[in-house]
């Protein structure tokens, strides 16, 4: 499976997605016009690769700002992780976000309820 | 055009406390450089947190405009909108306005009116089966508010104000909306 990499833009993040090492990693801001259309591909891509996949997967989580489009696309990707951690390979997700961040903490405490299959790992980071 | 004009202008918008403001074509690489300009304004913000729910509702305010805006209004290509941020009372607001077709007026009230009588848990419980829901963009469903529209009132302190008014120039076919938020 080659790996995925999408330059992050004003409005779409960065997405680094090793699959030849098994970390996954999403980076930037969220808010492209159509975020079906961005993150289409990418899901479809994650979908052949955790058919195939035979090893733990490390999720980095480093979004700063998705908007409610987005968050939706976001949420089918932990779901297909979730289900995958569930009865295939352990899917560890690193959510590394900055501490006084409460939107992105509530948005992952809901992941963590929401996804109990995945390992739920929250990293702080203080503000720069 | 007298050089007071923008004294005036300017001392008017200080007066309304606004931060920003933009009149004119929307699209999303506009409402990418509004979002660069707004950030850095916040850059140096007391309160991060709240600036950053500030941006999110911005964000979904105006690409909401984008997305209601009808296409041809005058023929042309180009939509537009008007947006304004500013800080009162130590509250910040945002007021958006655009062009809707006439056929979504009531479908828009509804949704509002629904969501303001929601309290903060019904609002979080709405967006959580929305989240869940197998509609796709989160936006699209006719029995729900949409996930926009929750995240703005989400961290709103105040009932979502609206406000229709009709064109007459197109034969009523479409309506002016101003939406505002107070956080």
């Amino acid at each position: 499976m080659e790996d995925l990499y999408i330059r992050a833009t004003n409005d779409s993040p960065e997405v680094d997605f090793k699959y030849t090492f098994n970390q996954l990693t999403m980076s930037g801001e969220a808010y492209p016009e159509d975020a079906s259309r961005f993150f289409y591909p990418i899901i479809m891509g994650l979908v052949d690769f955790l058919k195939v996949n035979t090893k733990p997967i490390n999720f980095n989580f480093k979004l700063t700002y998705f908007n409610s489009a987005s968050t939706k696309m976001l949420f089918n990707i932990f779901q297909l992780l979730n289900e995958h951690s569930a009865h295939q390979q352990t899917v560890t997700l690193n959510w590394i976000y900055d501490e006084e961040d409460d939107t992105i903490k509530d948005f992952g405490d809901d992941i963590a309820e929401e996804f109990p299959s995945l390992d739920f790992n929250a990293v702080t980071i203080s503000a720069a | 055009m007298e050089i007071d004009l923008f004294s005036s202008f300017k001392n008017q918008a200080l007066e309304k406390g606004i931060v920003f403001y933009y009149s004119g074509k929307i699209s999303q690489n506009a409402i990418a450089t509004m979002g660069d300009v707004l950030k850095h304004r916040f850059e140096n913000s007391e309160n991060p947190s709240s600036t950053r729910k500030v941006f999110s509702s911005f964000i979904e305010m105006i690409q909401n405009a984008l997305h209601y805006s009808p296409q041809s209004l005058d023929g042309n290509a180009e939509k537009i909108g008007a947006v304004a941020v500013g800080k009162q009372d130590g509250q910040y607001f945002i007021i958006c306005g655009n062009v809707v077709g006439r056929e979504f007026v009531s479908r828009i009230s509804d949704k509002i009116d629904m969501v303001n009588g929601m309290s903060k848990e019904e609002v979080k419980a709405a967006y959580k089966a929305q989240l869940r829901s197998d509609d796709t963009t989160g936006d699209e469903t006719s029995k729900g508010a949409g996930l926009g529209l929750l995240t703005i009132a989400r961290d709103s302190a105040l009932p979502i104000e609206y406000h229709f008014k009709s064109i007459a120039e197109y034969d009523n076919q479409y309506s002016e909306l101003h939406l505002k938020t107070i956080l």
